[in-house]
This record gives C-alpha cells, sequence and structure tokens, in this order.
C-alpha cells in the first residue's frame, strides 16, 4: 500500500507545482514557443522480443479501425494514436554478420545504422535520433534528454552472439562509440530531475558552493589538459569523453539558480528506490518521466522495458517462463497466448501513462498533445525475428502538426524516415539519419 | 573463384633470422609444395559456400586467406583444421575430401602453426586507458579513504567485452556517470573528513518508512490506528552520536495525549507525548550514541484508546501519525576517534594559520601520491594547495579546505583512469621509432597493475615501496608479490569478479526459475550455490590446486542447504565446508548447481545454453554462427511441435542448415540433461526417462555427466588453454590478439610443468612480456 500511496503522492505535489507555476510564463518567454502552445516534447518507449504481430497490426487501414487486442489498452487515447505498418530497420538484418538479432535490433532502433559486430574494442553504432535531437535543443531545459529503463547493462558474458553487452541494453547512443546509460533507480531519477534544486543555506552559502563547485570543475579540466600530451591517440578518445561530460555538468552548474526556481515544491516526494515489484517500478518511473515533461525538465526521453533479448518471466501475469524463450513460440498456441499477456501488459501501463500526460493540460492543449511519442520494437516477430514491418506507434498530436487517430500502412521504407520527420516538427535541421530516404508521408 | 596465395608470415611474428631463410626463393617454393596443395582442397570442397556476402556460417574463407599465414590467424584456422579432422565439414550431403586430401590439409595448417616463432621479440599489445568500473572504484575508495558504504552501487553498470567489465576499449564514460562521480566524490570527502558544521541530515519518508500494524495516512505518512511501530533501517556510519527527529501528530481522544516511543533496534530509547494535532504536527528530537552499522530506527505508539461510547464523537478513538524520522550525524563527542580518512588523509595539521599552507601540502602530496598512483610533482600539489586555500578565503576550515582538494581528486581523471603513459623511442630527428617488443612499463604502472588484476583496488603501501625502489620487473619480486597478494583477504575481489564473470555466476542473480516448478528455489539456496562455486574456485586458486579439479574433483564446498539440494547426507548447519565427495555425480563445474541454473530458463534446461557454456567457458571454443534469420526450435509443418525436449531439438539439428552447429552445441547439453533447471538430480523429464548419451564431433560417446567429465578431462590441454586466455584478458583489460598466442603457450606450459596449479598460471600470466610492457 504505502508504494502505492507515494506514487499518489508524487502525483499530486507534480499537479501542485503545474497550477502553482502555469509552466512558467516568464521562461517560456525567454525560450522557444509561446506559453499557450507549450513546448515539444518526443519520446520513444522500446519492448524486446518482438510482439505478437497478429494481435497487433489492426485488419482496416484509416481512420476507422479496431484496435487488436493488443493495443486495446490505447482505447483512452485512440484518438491521439497512430499505428504505422510497413516501417523497417533494415540494418538490424545481418548482412552477413551472422547472429545476433537482439543486439543489432537494439542499437539500431533509434540510430538507422548497421552495429559493429563486436565483444570488446570499438563499439560503434550511429547517433540515435533522440540524441540528434537532444544536441540541438537540449540546452533549453535542466537535462537535455532522460534515458530509462527497468534492467541494467547485463553483468558478465558477451550478451548475443558475440555483441558486447552495450548493444543490447541501451537504446540511446549520444555519439557512434557512447552510449548514454540508462537510469534504473526512480530515487536516481527523481535526484537528477529535482534534487539539487532549492536545497537551503544563506545566499552566501549558495555562492560558496557555487564557487567550489566550479573550482573543482576548472581543476580537473586543466588535470584532464595535462594528461593529454602525456597519453597515446586512443587513450585521447577516452578523455574527450570524459571532458565532454565535465561540460555538461558545468552547463548544468551555470543553470542551476534559474532551474531552483522552478520545481521546489516537487523536490519533497522523493522515491525510496528501486521497487521489487515489477509494475510498480515501471509505474514509479513513468511517474517520473511525466513530472520531468509536465514541468519542463526534459523534453526528450527513451524508456525500456526490458533489455534486448530479455528473459524476464512474468509470474504476475501467471507467465512463469522467461519472455525471450516465449517469443520462439514455435506457433505453439498456449506460448503464443502468454506472449500476447506481456505484450498486453505493456500496453496496459504505456496507455496509463499516456492518459495521464492527455490529462495534464497545457493552456488549451495537453501535454500529449505536445509531445511525439513512439512506442515500438526493433523485431517485429518474436518468433520470425523479421525486422520489416516492425510494431510501431506514434502518439501525440506533435503540437497540432500531426493528424492522430489513424493506421497508416505505407509503402514499405525506413522507420528513420518517421524521425526524420519528428526532427523537423522538433525544428532540428536534418537531412539524413541513418539509412533514412527521406520525409514520412501522411502524417499531418 | 581462385584462391588468394597467402601471404607469408609478417616479420613482427618471426625472429628476424628467419625472416631472412623464409624470403629465399628455395625455401619458398618448397613451401609452396605444400601449400598449393592444400589450397586446391580448400578450393576443391570447401570454397563454394564459404565466400561472397553472405558465406555459410558467417565464413568467409578467400578473406581469411588474404589475410596471412594460419600462424598469424591461428583461432580461425584451427576451427578449420577441427572441422576437418572430425569430419564435420564438409556437411554430408556434399562431396567429402579423401582421407589423403584432408590430412594434407590438416598437415599444411598445422605445419604453419609451427612456423610461429616464440623466440623472437613479441608485440605485448596496447591497453586502452582503463576507466575504474564499479567493483574496483569501491574498493579503491575504501583503501584511500577508509570509508567503505559501496557508492557506485548508484552508478550505471559497466558495459562488458570479452567477457568482462574491466577492457578498457568498451569501458565509457557518459555524462550521467560523470555526475554521480561528482556526488559520490562529495560524499566521499565529507565521510572521511569532519569539517566540523553541522553533520549530514537525512529524511526517511514517504517509501521508505515502513510500519508494523500500521498503513498509509493519505498521502502522507504513517498511522498507528492500534499498538504498532512505524519504523526506517538507516546506516550509522560509525560509532557516535546521532540525532533523531519525529514529524508526528496525534488524533487525541481519552484523557492524555498519544504517547509515542523511539525505539533503536528494539530498545526504547525514549517516551514522548505527543500533543501535537494534525493541523501543526510537532517535531520530537532525541539525541543518542550509536554503534556503526545498518539499525531499525522506529517510532511506536504506546497508548493506544479506544471507546466507542464517549459522548464526544471526536474524542473516542487516539491514534498516532508519523509523517518522516530524520536522522542527523555522526556528531563527533571529544572521546571520539575521528572518521576513518584523518589516520589515513589527515597526516598532518595546522598549528597556527602560518602553518597552513605547509600542512596543506604535506596532507596533499601524500594524498595525491595514493590517488594517482605514482610518485607526483611539486607543481601538481601546488595547484592542488590553491584549491585548498580557496576554502580559507572563503571562511571555511582547513579540513573544509582539504575535503574541496580531495572531492577535486576524485573527480579527476588521473584518479579515475588507469593511466599509463605514452613513452615512444625517438630517433636523433625526434621521430618516433617503432619498438617490436614494446618499452617496459614504469614499476608504478606495474604495481597498479598488479593491483587491479588480483585485488581490484589500488596498490597497498608495500606495493608502493617496491615501485619506489624499482623492483617489480623484477621476476623473483612479482613472484613474493603474487603469493603475498593472494593470501591477503583482497584478493577475494579476483574470485568475485573474475570467477564471477568467467562462470557466469553473476547471472545467477537475475535467474527466475519457475516458482510453480520449482518449489525448493529461494533466497538461501540462490546464495548456496553461489557460495559453492566462489569457494570451489578460491581453493584451487589458494590452496595451490590443479585446475583440473575444474573438470572433475573428489570434494566440493557444501553447507546443509546445498547438500540436501544435491541428496548428501552428513551436512548440517549454514556455515559452508569442504565435503569430501563419495559418487561423482557432483564435483567439478560442470555439475554445480549455480552453473546449471544460470545456463536454463526459468521453466526448463536449456541443452542450447548448457551446451554453449561448456564450449565457451571450458573449451574455449565459440559456437560457429547459426545462419540469419535463425528459425528456433521451429518445425517446417507450420503446426505446432510435440516431444520431449530432446527429441524437439533433435528435429531442429537435424535440418541441414542447423546441423553443422548443433553437432558441436549440443552434446555437452543431452549429457547434463539428468541435472534439472536449478541443478537438482533428476532420472526423469515429466514421464519421459532422461537420455544423457552423445557423442562429441570427433567421436568421442558419453552417457551421463560423469562419463561427460571424463571426455572433458581428456581436453585438459584444451582448457588450461581456454582458462589462460581467460584470466589474461582480465590481467590486461583487453581482447586477446594473435600476437598473444605465443605467450598463452608459454604460460599454459609453466604451469604443465607445475602440476597445473592454477596460482602458477596467476604467477606467469604477472611475469609475461604483455602484463610488465607495453607498445608505444
Amino acid at each position: 500500500m504505502s508504494r502505492l500511496k507515494i506514487t499518489r503522492r508524487t502525483l499530486l505535489r507534480g499537479a501542485g507545482a503545474a497550477v502553482a507555476l502555469p509552466w512558467m510564463e516568464a521562461m517560456a518567454a525567454a525560450r522557444g514557443p509561446s506559453p499557450e502552445e507549450g513546448p515539444l516534447r518526443m519520446a520513444f518507449f522500446y519492448v524486446p522480443n518482438g510482439v505478437h504481430m497478429q494481435d497487433w497490426k489492426p485488419k482496416e487501414v484509416g481512420g476507422d479501425f479496431d484496435l487488436p487486442s493488443i493495443l486495446e489498452p490505447l482505447a483512452p487515447v485512440k484518438e491521439e494514436l497512430l499505428v504505422l505498418s510497413n516501417l523497417a530497420q533494415d540494418n538490424a538484418r545481418a548482412h552477413g554478420d551472422g547472429p545476433g538479432d537482439h543486439a543489432r535490433s537494439l542499437s539500431c532502433f533509434l540510430t538507422g545504422v548497421h552495429p559493429r559486430k563486436t565483444d570488446g574494442a570499438n563499439i560503434e553504432a550511429g547517433v540515435s535520433v533522440d540524441q540528434y535531437a537532444a544536441r540541438h535543443v537540449g540546452s533549453a531545459t535542466r537535462l537535455p534528454s532522460l534515458e530509462l529503463g527497468i534492467e541494467r547493462g547485463a553483468q558478465s558474458g558477451n550478451c548475443d552472439s558475440g555483441y558486447s553487452c552495450a548493444y543490447s541494453s541501451n537504446i540511446s547512443w549520444r555519439t557512434p562509440t557512447t552510449p548514454s546509460s540508462k537510469e534504473i533507480n526512480p530515487r536516481l531519477v527523481f535526484d537528477r530531475l529535482f534534487g539539487g534544486l532549492g536545497d537551503g543555506g544563506s545566499a552566501d552559502d549558495r555562492r560558496r558552493r557555487g564557487l567550489y563547485e566550479r573550482s573543482i570543475l576548472d581543476f580537473v579540466q586543466e588535470d584532464a589538459q595535462s594528461l593529454r600530451g602525456r597519453i597515446g591517440m586512443s587513450d585521447r578518445r577516452k578523455l574527450d569523453e570524459y571532458l565532454t561530460a565535465v561540460r555538461e555538468i558545468e552547463r548544468r552548474v551555470a543553470r542551476a539558480d534559474e532551474d531552483s526556481e522552478r520545481a521546489s515544491d516537487v523536490a519533497t516526494a522523493r522515491p525510496a528506490g528501486v521497487p521489487k515489484d515489477y509494475a510498480e517500478h515501471v509505474r514509479l518511473m513513468f511517474d517520473l518521466l511525466a513530472l520531468a515533461f509536465q514541468t519542463d525538465t526534459t523534453r526528450i526521453a527513451t524508456f525500456m522495458f526490458a533489455n534486448e533479448g530479455s528473459g524476464r518471466p512474468y509470474p504476475f501475469l501467471d507467465v512463469p517462463e522467461g519472455h525471450h524463450d516465449l517469443s520462439h513460440h514455435g506457433k505453439d498456441p498456449a506460448k503464443q497466448e502468454k506472449l500476447r499477456r506481456i505484450n498486453r501488459f505493456h500496453m496496459e501501463e504505456f496507455a496509463r501513462l499516456l492518459k495521464r500526460l492527455k490529462e495534464t493540460k497545457e493552456g488549451d492543449r495537453s501535454v500529449l498533445d505536445n509531445s511525439m511519442i513512439v512506442y515500438g520494437s526493433g523485431i517485429s516477430d518474436g518468433d520470425r525475428h523479421n525486422h520489416d514491418d516492425l510494431p510501431v506507434l506514434l502518439v501525440g498530436r506533435g503540437g497540432g502538426t500531426i493528424a492522430t487517430g489513424r493506421h497508416v500502412a505505407y509503402t514499405p521504407q525506413p522507420l528513420n524516415n518517421l524521425y526524420l520527420s519528428m526532427l523537423d516538427r522538433m525544428g532540428v535541421p536534418c537531412e539524413r539519419l541513418g539509412d533514412s530516404t527521406g520525409r514520412l508521408e501522411k502524417l499531418s | 573463384m581462385p584462391i588468394p596465395t597467402p601471404p607469408r608470415p609478417s616479420p613482427v611474428v618471426l625472429a628476424t633470422v628467419c625472416v631472412l631463410a623464409l624470403a629465399s626463393p628455395a625455401t619458398a617454393s618448397a613451401e609452396e609444395e605444400v601449400a598449393a596443395p592444400a589450397r586446391a582442397v580448400l578450393e576443391k570442397y570447401c570454397i563454394a559456400c564459404h565466400q561472397g556476402d553472405k558465406p555459410d556460417a558467417g565464413f568467409n574463407l578467400p578473406r581469411l586467406l588474404e589475410r596471412g599465414s594460419p600462424a598469424t590467424q591461428r583461432k580461425p584456422w584451427r576451427r578449420v583444421l577441427e572441422n576437418v579432422e572430425a569430419g564435420m565439414m564438409p556437411p554430408e550431403d556434399q562431396p567429402q575430401p579423401t582421407d589423403e586430401e584432408a590430412e594434407l590439409l590438416a598437415a599444411w595448417i598445422g605445419g604453419e602453426f609451427e612456423k610461429a616463432d616464440c623466440d623472437g621479440p613479441a608485440d605485448p599489445g596496447k591497453v586502452t586507458i582503463r576507466r575504474l568500473n564499479r567493483a574496483e572504484y569501491d574498493n579503491t575508495i575504501r583503501d584511500l579513504t577508509g570509508v567503505d558504504f559501496r557508492p557506485a552501487d548508484d552508478f550505471p553498470s559497466d558495459d562488458v567485452g570479452y567477457g568482462f567489465d574491466n577492457i578498457g576499449d568498451v569501458l565509457s564514460l557518459p555524462p550521467i556517470l560523470m555526475e554521480k562521480y561528482m556526488a559520490a566524490a562529495r560524499e566521499v570527502a565529507s565521510r572521511a573528513i569532519d569539517a566540523g558544521g553541522e553533520p549530514p541530515a537525512t529524511l526517511h519518508d514517504g517509501e521508505a518508512l515502513s510500519a508494523v500494524n500500521g498503513s498509509a495516512y493519505h498521502d502522507d505518512g504513517q498511522i498507528l490506528a492500534s499498538t504498532g511501530e512505524v519504523a526506517a533501517a538507516h546506516d550509522f556510519p560509525r560509532e557516535a552520536e546521532y540525532v533523531v527527529r519525529v514529524v508526528a501528530f496525534g488524533q487525541q481522544a481519552g484523557d492524555q495525549p498519544a504517547r509515542m516511543e523511539l525505539r533503536v533496534d528494539g530498545r526504547a530509547l525514549r517516551a514522548f507525548d505527543v500533543a501535537a494535532e494534525e493541523a501543526s504536527p510537532g517535531t520530537y528530537e532525541h539525541r543518542f550514541r550509536a554503534p556503526a552499522g545498518s539499525r531499525r530506527v522506529a517510532a511506536a505508539f504506546i497508548n493506544d484508546y479506544y471507546d466507542p461510547d464517549h459522548p464526544d464523537p471526536g474524542r473516542r478513538d487516539r491514534n498516532l501519525v508519523v509523517r518522516s524520522i530524520e536522522i542527523q550525524g555522526p556528531f563527533r563527542g571529544p572521546d571520539d576517534a575521528p572518521p576513518p580518512g584523518h589516520d589515513l588523509i589527515l597526516v598532518k595539521r595546522p598549528a597556527t594559520p602560518e602553518e597552513y599552507s605547509d600542512s596543506a601540502t604535506a596532507v596533499l602530496e601524500r594524498f595525491l601520491r595514493r590517488a594517482y598512483r605514482r610518485p607526483v610533482t611539486g607543481g601538481e600539489v601546488a595547484k592542488l594547495v590553491r584549491l585548498a586555500e580557496l576554502a580559507r578565503e572563503n571562511g571555511d576550515s582547513f579540513e573544509r579546505g582539504i575535503q574541496l582538494a580531495v572531492q577535486a581528486v576524485l573527480a579527476s581523471p588521473q584518479f579515475l583512469y588507469k593511466v599509463e603513459v605514452f613513452r615512444p623511442v625517438r630517433d636523433r630527428q625526434g621521430k618516433v621509432v617503432d619498438q617490436p617488443n614494446g618499452v617496459p612499463l614504469s614499476d608504478d604502472e606495474v604495481a597498479v597493475r598488479l593491483s587491479y588484476f588480483l585485488w581490484s583496488s589500488m596498490p597497498d603501501d608495500e606495493l608502493f615501496r617496491l615501485a619506489d625502489e624499482r623492483k617489480l620487473h623484477d621476476p623473483e619480486v612479482l613472484e613474493a608479490q603474487v603469493r603475498r597478494m593472494l593470501r591477503d583477504p583482497k584478493s577475494d575481489a579476483l574470485v568475485e569478479n573474475f570467477a564471477g564473470q568467467w562462470l557466469q555466476l553473476r547471472g545467477l542473480e537475475v535467474a527466475a526459475p519457475d516458482a510453480g516448478l520449482f518449489k525448493d528455489f529461494d533466497e538461501p539456496l540462490r546464495d548456496a550455490m553461489r557460495r559453492e562455486s566462489e569457494l570451489f574456485f578460491a581453493a584451487i586458486l589458494r590452496d595451490g590446486r590443479s585446475l583440473v579439479d575444474f573438470l572433475d574433483a573428489d570434494y566440493t564446498f557444501l553447507n546443509e542447504r546445498l547438500a540436501r539440494h544435491y541428496g548428501i547426507d552428513g551436512v548440517a548447519g549454514d556455515d559452508f565446508r569442504e565435503v569430501k565427495l563419495a559418487g561423482r555425480e557432483r564435483g567439478g563445474l560442470i555439475t554445480q548447481a549455480s552453473i546449471l541454473t544460470t545456463t536454463s530458463n526459468p521453466s526448463r534446461t536449456s541443452i542450447v545454453k548448457r551446451g554453449k557454456w561448456v564450449l565457451e567457458q571450458i573449451l574455449g571454443d565459440s559456437p560457429p554462427p547459426p545462419p540469419e534469420e535463425v528459425p528456433a526450435l521451429a518445425d517446417d509443418s507450420g503446426g505446432p511441435i510435440v516431444g520431449t525436449l530432446r527429441e524437439r531439438v533433435e528435429l531442429h539439428r537435424s535440418r541441414p542448415d542447423c546441423v553443422s552447429c548443433h553437432l558441436r552445441l549440443d552434446p555437452p547439453g543431452f549429457g547434463l540433461e539428468n541435472y534439472d533447471a536449478i541443478g537438482a538430480w533428476r532420472d526423469k523429464d515429466g514421464d519421459h526417462p532422461i537420455d544423457a548419451s552423445s557423442e562429441m564431433p570427433d567421436g568421442a560417446s558419453f552417457s551421463g555427466p560423469v562419463e561427460l567429465k571424463a571426455v572433458l578431462k581428456g581436453r585438459k590441454a584444451q582448457f588450461a588453454r581456454a582458462l589462460t586466455e581467460k584470466l589474461l584478458t582480465y590481467a590486461l583489460g583487453r581482447g586477446l590478439e594473435e600476437n598473444d598466442d605465443c605467450t598463452v603457450e608459454d604460460i599454459v606450459k609453466a604451469a604443465a610443468e607445475d602440476g597445473d596449479r592454477l596460482s602458477r598460471i596467476v604467477t606467469e600470466i604477472v611475469k609475461s612480456p604483455p602484463f610488465l610492457r607495453r607498445k608505444g
């Protein structure tokens, strides 16, 4: 019970913040869109092992379609929903690299790039669409982007047939060689979102704290520079990673005062840690994600229900078998039924979040109206392991630029075309991303 | 398509003398006499499938030949050799080579292997600068500052490469991790050094509170409607005084206010009358001493009152609502020992303001030397002293200044990365001269490699001293150090981190056996499984036992819980002990429940996962890749599949495109079918009797785990090589290259001459060129 309670409380406080600071005219005026419209957000939700496509793909195309059983939980947001068929991530296929489909599917999903097969040195995929956007619009918010998940990266072994575990546990890639690790602990997510803001002390205390923090950042950057001259070329690449990370913190320190004016009310309900219960864990993360969007702490997010190839059982759904094992159902109806249960459960949780975003108002619109939220998997049918006709949803009206409430069947084309169209709407100039061949039509 | 002539072995691999000899036309043509027919065999039987954009099994033969002699590409060629010798390739439905042809090919590959010359200059390879991983960070902080609270638990997981999470190339540093480093540095500095001022306060509210006999109160706090308590678990960093503050109010009734008792680990500290009401909750404060450790701090409701007949309906029910429990501390009393960092870091304090700078220099020079793990320059120390002085200029104490400097060091790259300096050899014009066998590491760098290999932590004072004395390239000193370091309990880190990853024991933490099918499985059993494998590994490592014990042993380590799981009598109690085994159904890694469980699915065993585990971890053989879009356990009829697991796997194997992989993968998995998905012995799978017989690709047949172990023991050399490769990868923090082959051979040979002792392998790794030298 106490868990539910804190969730509710977080919610209430969050709503309170939104009321008290009707998402901050002053701030919005300072950067970007007008307060009535609200900022545009994008988010990406990932489910591993594909889905049971027979119960996903609507039979009808166009505005008049029935939701198949896996999509049924989305009924309350059907008007904000687009089901997109025939989009592919061709670079998730082997192309001569042999097995390792799960690793490829995830690292390709937001990049459209064929990841380099290695379980050690020189991991390389591409810049993912969320990070591409974060580079351009991330400076408008306290956090450029938020990477969330439920499972840590795998702890040992090569994760998938000779692919480093980095590939099957990271959806978001900051550079082709640096994946952005996800945060799985709700308490730490909370701290990232709201921590250090508005904590006490006199003006002089705050001034001193700021001074010390800046001095430390100066020291470590000098230290890095002095090291640079003494190490080899490939080591310098690693050091550059370090410097990039430090600069990002520097930027945040510089913004701290401005940010502390917001969200100080939110900052009291801090989750205790990682809930043991999977569903509760997902819900808590979604609450935080909703708060992050609502308070405009970030405009870009990713979320992974589990790592790709996950063998997680779902005992609370009466599914004690591992998800991955079930996905290779060999047409066994009993297994298919269990798979559907898992798929539907994920959808129910997702729908709960969407409903909340829909109910959160920004002027005349809702946060959901001002969002573009993708849900999908890099594998289509988990038994066939194909990467064409992926399960893809786009939810939210993109600030009124997307005509929702339809099932659109495209001529087969890269999923990255959708991303290109989303970047357009975010105001991010991009002519080509991964294997994109153009914009996705029929969105508006 | 004609096969390109393989270029001769590169001069790097061969001694200079040999290069000259090989370069002579006579030798070249003699070599051609053997090589040409061998290539003809490849061309005749292999190339049709293994070429082009989508070669079978992802194995592109022309490309492999272009890369050079088999001597420089041992791994793939060793697989070719095995396939040919075992008759596994070509597949049965393809034309087969004659025995003479197969022998000719094998002789050529074998001959090329022989040519690799291990006496010449050996390229020691290049290790990319390694960031401390989570285990290393925690241990280093512990040894450097004396505070031990596992700060890295909050860090994102480290990426894994070549099977381990300490590989320089793979370990990245995303911004989120840098944030955590900054936060951890602040926390460590404040725990290690007492800078006066207010100690930190931790607020437990919301989810952090648990109630006995209580429940959530609206959206804030817990209500006790009858006798009960609200508690929080708090970690007291050390013995000292603490202040606890409870925010609470009463729902008053009867003739006295609600009464609340403060308890620590069930012991009553003090009772309060809680007269406050909901409109303005009260704060109830108490100062007390607590020893270090995690304890339960509780606020109990002790005067429940309920009178349904009270005339005033608002005064009928007395309850206590607890909003939060805050604990502040440690407060240091005059007689309390200072925090651990005072001994380790604050080696000098200024008696007068004039001494400030000298004291800061003394303190920070020592700290910086230990944190950077190398001698430091006056300039480096001076920069740090300036940072400490900034605190004084702003009116803060000496200790606060040191805290600030410590914080900065802990966030700096020279602490967070294991730095090895680039020392090129240059000629007179200043041009870099290539050194085929690399250059020696500095003694400090050797100390760092040693300590992180065996302890996953920084060097201790003895290693620093030996580095200062330039003794760490002396083989005898190194041998003595390895012996000393393995005896030190800090070498548990090698068991935890190397064995944990090699044996994939870490996977046991997330294994989730189907609770309906495996009612016996619980947390104590999970712990016991892990413990058995760790103790087994540690015994072989520390007691000078033979690595053959990994394959089969007549002893293992059990407590009562695990012994019961194995059906072994006579082991009582929770403590683990070495147990002599009567039968051989247990004994050796592949019979251990930890490994058998992690290689199973939640509801059934997995023949393929187990087979793959044996192949990769024991025999060091990566299974050949399955074809693209592999149909997993499906059949061609489109209908659902029936039958036992074995029958289904065999059906799957019967497909020509699957058979070549599964001929290798499955046999060890079949041999382990007598163990269920949590490693308990079974004679039946459902109603079907277990058939645990199979045959290795080379024809060695067996039935059941005992005979399988005998087969594996017959491949001791292969296992020794595989284990050495894993250990060397872990020790160096990089993937192995062809150049490392000679090193591996030498180590395996030295170990074989010393009873195959695992500790000998560790010692030989430490003395090997790749460990002591680097390229560039």
